[in-house]
């Protein structure tokens, strides 16, 4: 067990954050790259950095099973970076970085469970022996490969090889730090700890930064001195000098600036040629091979050197600039912000309602001001869309998440999956996207564990191809977002499942009367499993209720569509926003109630004789050969009306989740957008939610309004 | 104010120690108001604003004594009578019928009161202990009492149960 150190509490978000967002980016490169059974020289870069960025990070944040667990993944690919034909096989390389993708996860997610508390501390051990093992093995083969390849080329061997001598410049670097950063003599350390490992020879000047605070007044006069060997990968430790934290700028001197004359301010460090550096110097470390690209060509001639520094500092800025712009282009914000910002705008269009509809105004003639009231309703519209905008996020990161999951199924239960996603640049608002997740994640492995035919034999003789096809899409369509989730795998058996729910004693009517679809639909009560073996994935029989749960809580509805032998898909439909809905009035007797628009079939006034009545007395109306319940709402919600004939009020034909119900109301008031607010904190412990009413708003007049929640009205 | 301070002020009204049974120093602040003839008070902190009657929508499936809710600056606050609260017979509401919204824990609640008296200060001194009657019923909601001169006493609501309490 361990604590998470005090005053780093502050910081962990962010950790997370970073954290997970560099896991998923690398998880999507390791994806793609499978696909591709190559590594590009790109990718392997990036899988690098972030290796990097997560060992340091962790480490800063003490996690220090983390940051060992990412220096040594970090080594692996360090060895595949510099030799990247090494890998031969790449099937193994994947299945280590996916595992230990996972264990950070597994590990960030039991810190995230318990902070403030005590977490446990996962052990990496066995994984780290595994990657260090992995390590040697490249590196044996790296060594092996790359001396008969080129004898001139600097031997990759394992640290006893000499450098080659043309090839040995150093590259002096002077780094400033931003103004009034502080702690200059720290940030130069930990600039100088990023780098070593990416040096084979690296002198920096002042030299006693770590011990000595008054270093930084020399930093902050004349910069921060630091020296490296031109064979190393020089544009890249160019950018990290530059991309570090607080450093302004930097340039490259080249020069005579042995240790005593950096000890002159920069500008009279000479701009001189630096010496060959004698070979024995760099017995550190293994001597890597130049940057990818010539590594058996030695380094350009010194003269040559200013030049060629330039160039790198060049393009290493335009990385660097190309980089930062991207990342400037986007900021976090915190979520709570975001809603807060989110009511301020629903309050400003229901106060501007207010103002513009004021009864004060009636019957003035009021040119001018009509002319500004129609501008600011316009603008205040633009400013509700950008709201409404800047919380929605594309489900892409949901999706990558999933063509994970498929990959790993796809190995683990031996069975070939086409993973097909589209549209997953849809977007939805934030708090739907992050409980959708779960019910996505379940409903793939559902398709891949029960929907796929265990047996490609099966597949063959119903005429399908070998390879299976699991689809995963997004669409929008008026207003809300239908997700799909498809396999062409077995489908539901109803014989099956019904064998099941009978066994299960979940049937509650007569077996024949069940059709398909309520066949089908018995999957989703809690406790229905069909898989007879319970899996790694699924088939626990806690799952598919959950989905159905998780769907409605933002207001979803999930349709099961299947057909057996033919395949089985999954609709998801939810609403694109939870805050803001369209809304029909009513009112019945003194109360105004706000009906979904997405809900509502048809609205119409009834004639008496349309109306037919059970033994019961319960009501009922045949619309076009299909009768509707109807459900009277100054009954339902105890209200006093003076209309209780059915042909005095109006009838609105409401369906949602195949059930439909006609609403009785005394008139239609009218189409307004509303706000949705939830019930006061107060009200919570009474059963409003769970009798019809969703939340309530605040009308143009200032007066308040109940929401139908359709579901649990007819439910 | 916390049970703690009230059981102090309490003993040291009934100490020995001249001193101490003569301090009166101010504990903080009440709103007074009317309901029938009593006085109630409530303390300063948890009162947000005071506003006049207005039109509440109703809401279903409540008790009785939750009128419903209101619109006060955008924020949707419900409404509890005290008189149907305390059992008293509702009365029709007058031009000085007022509702006082208060904040406990983050929880809004407006009350509805016959009217609305006083601000006044809370002395060492006049603080008394409610009765360790279990048979009223109203009893539950107040936390203690100020003596007043003559016959007028001032109950002090206990907001926490007020706006606490779980329905049985």
């Amino acid at each position: 067990m361990a604590k998470i150190e005090p005053g780093m509490e502050a910081m962990l978000d962010m950790y997370f954050f970073e954290t997970n967002s560099l896991l998923e980016q690398l998880d999507e490169i390791l994806l793609r790259t499978e696909q591709a059974n190559a590594f590009e020289s790109d990718d392997i870069k990036e899988i690098f950095r972030i290796m990097h960025t997560i060992k340091g990070s962790s480490a800063m944040m003490g996690f220090d099973n983390l940051s060992v667990l990412a220096h040594k993944a970090e080594d692996m690919f360090f060895v595949i970076r510099e030799n990247p034909d090494v890998i031969t096989d790449v099937s193994f390389v994947y299945d280590l970085v996916f595992q230990v993708s996972d264990s950070y996860k597994a590990q960030i997610e039991a810190i995230q469970n318990n902070i403030g508390g005590e977490y446990e501390q996962m052990d990496f051990g066995e994984l780290t022996d595994k990657l260090i093992k992995a390590r040697d093995k490249l590196n044996s083969e790296a060594s092996g490969e790359a001396a008969p390849a080129d004898a001139a080329a600097p031997a990759a061997g394992s640290g006893s090889a000499p450098a080659p001598a043309g090839g040995s410049d150093k590259v002096s670097v002077r780094v400033y730090f931003e103004d009034g950063c502080q702690m200059e003599n720290l940030r130069a350390f930990l600039l100088i700890n990023t780098i070593r490992e990416e040096c084979s020879f690296l002198e920096f000047y002042p030299e006693d930064v770590e011990t000595n605070a008054e270093s930084s007044k020399e930093i902050v006069e004349h910069g921060f001195l630091i020296t490296f060997s031109a064979s190393d990968d020089r544009d890249y430790i160019l950018k990290q000098i530059e991309t570090a934290l607080n450093v302004q700028s930097y340039e490259v001197v080249t020069g005579e600036v042995a240790k005593p004359a950096a000890a002159e301010p920069a500008a009279e460090a000479p701009k001189a040629e630096i010496p060959p550096e004698p070979a024995q110097q760099l017995q550190t470390e293994k001597p890597k091979p130049a940057p990818a690209k010539a590594p058996e060509k030695p380094k350009a001639p010194t003269d040559q050197s200013i030049e060629k520094a330039q160039a790198a500092v060049a393009s290493a800025q335009q990385a660097a600039n190309g980089g930062s712009a991207q990342k400037q282009s986007l900021i976090s914000v915190n979520l709570a912000k975001l809603d807060a910002l989110h009511d301020i705008v629903g309050e400003i269009i229901t106060t501007e309602s207010m103002v513009i509809s004021n009864p004060d105004l009636e019957g003035l003639e009021l040119e001018s001001f009509n002319k500004a009231a129609r501008d600011l309703k316009k603008l205040t519209g633009e400013l509700q869309d950008t709201v409404m905008s800047i919380r929605m996020v594309p489900l892409a990161g949901v999706f990558q998440k999933m063509n994970r999951i498929v990959r790993d199924m796809r190995k683990k239960l031996n069975k070939d999956v086409d993973f097909v996603m589209e549209g997953e640049d849809t977007e939805v608002d934030k708090s739907i996207v992050d409980s959708l997740q779960d019910p996505i994640m379940h409903l793939v492995r559902n398709c891949m564990d029960h929907g796929i035919e265990d047996d490609v034999q099966d597949r063959i003789y119903a005429g399908k191809p070998e390879k299976g096809t699991l689809t995963l899409s997004a669409q929008n369509a008026s207003g809300e977002v239908i997700i799909t989730i498809s396999d062409d795998g077995a489908g539901i058996d109803p014989e099956k499942t019904m064998n099941k729910a009978r066994r299960m004693g979940l049937l509650t009517k007569p077996e024949s009367e069940y059709t398909e679809k309520e066949i089908q639909n018995l999957i989703l009560l809690p406790g229905f499993s069909t898989n007879e073996q319970v899996t790694e994935f699924s088939g626990r029989g806690v799952g598919m209720d959950v989905v159905k749960a998780n769907v409605e809580k933002c207001n979803g509805s999930i349709i099961i569509d299947s057909k057996k032998g033919v395949g089985t898909s999954f609709i998801i439909k939810i609403p694109l926003t939870l805050a803001i809905i369209d809304g029909m009035e009513i009112t019945v007797g003194g109360l105004v109630f706000t009906v979904p628009i997405s809900t509502i079939r048809e609205s119409f006034k009834v004639e008496p004789e349309q109306i037919l009545r059970d033994t019961g007395g319960n009501e009922m109306i045949m619309i076009r050969g299909v009768c509707y319940p109807i459900l009277r709402m100054h009954e339902k919600f105890g209200i006093d009306t003076e209309v209780t004939n059915l042909e005095d009020g109006i009838l609105l034909l409401v369906e949602t989740d195949n059930k439909s119900v006609c609403i009785f109301a005394d008139r239609l008031i009218g189409e307004q957008q509303v706000v949705v607010k939830p019930f006061p904190k107060y009200l919570a412990r009474y059963n409003i939610k769970g009798e019809g009413l969703s939340g309530c708003t605040i009308m143009g007049d200032g007066s308040i309004s109940l929401i139908i929640d359709t579901n649990t009205l007819i439910g | 104010m916390t049970n703690d301070v009230i059981k102090e002020a309490v003993a040291k009204q009934q100490s020995g120690d001249r001193k101490l049974a003569a301090d009166n120093s101010i504990l903080g602040k009440v709103m007074t108001f009317n309901i029938g003839e009593q006085v109630y008070g409530i303390e300063i902190q948890y009162v947000t604003e005071i506003i006049g009657m207005q039109h509440i929508t109703k809401v279903p499936h409540v008790p009785n004594y939750i009128k419903g809710i209101i619109n006060v600056r955008s924020k949707v606050v419900p409404i509890v009578d005290i008189r149907t609260r305390f059992g008293k017979p509702e009365i029709p509401y007058t031009s000085r019928t007022c509702i006082i919204t208060l904040n406990f824990n983050d929880i809004a609640v407006g009350i509805i009161v016959d009217s609305v008296a006083d601000v006044e200060d809370i002395h060492t001194g006049d603080i008394s202990a409610t009765p360790e009657n279990k048979n009223v019923n109203t009893n539950d909601f107040i936390q203690y009492m100020i003596r007043g001169e003559g016959d007028n006493t001032k109950l002090i609501l206990d907001v926490a149960k007020l706006l606490d309490e779980q329905e049985a």
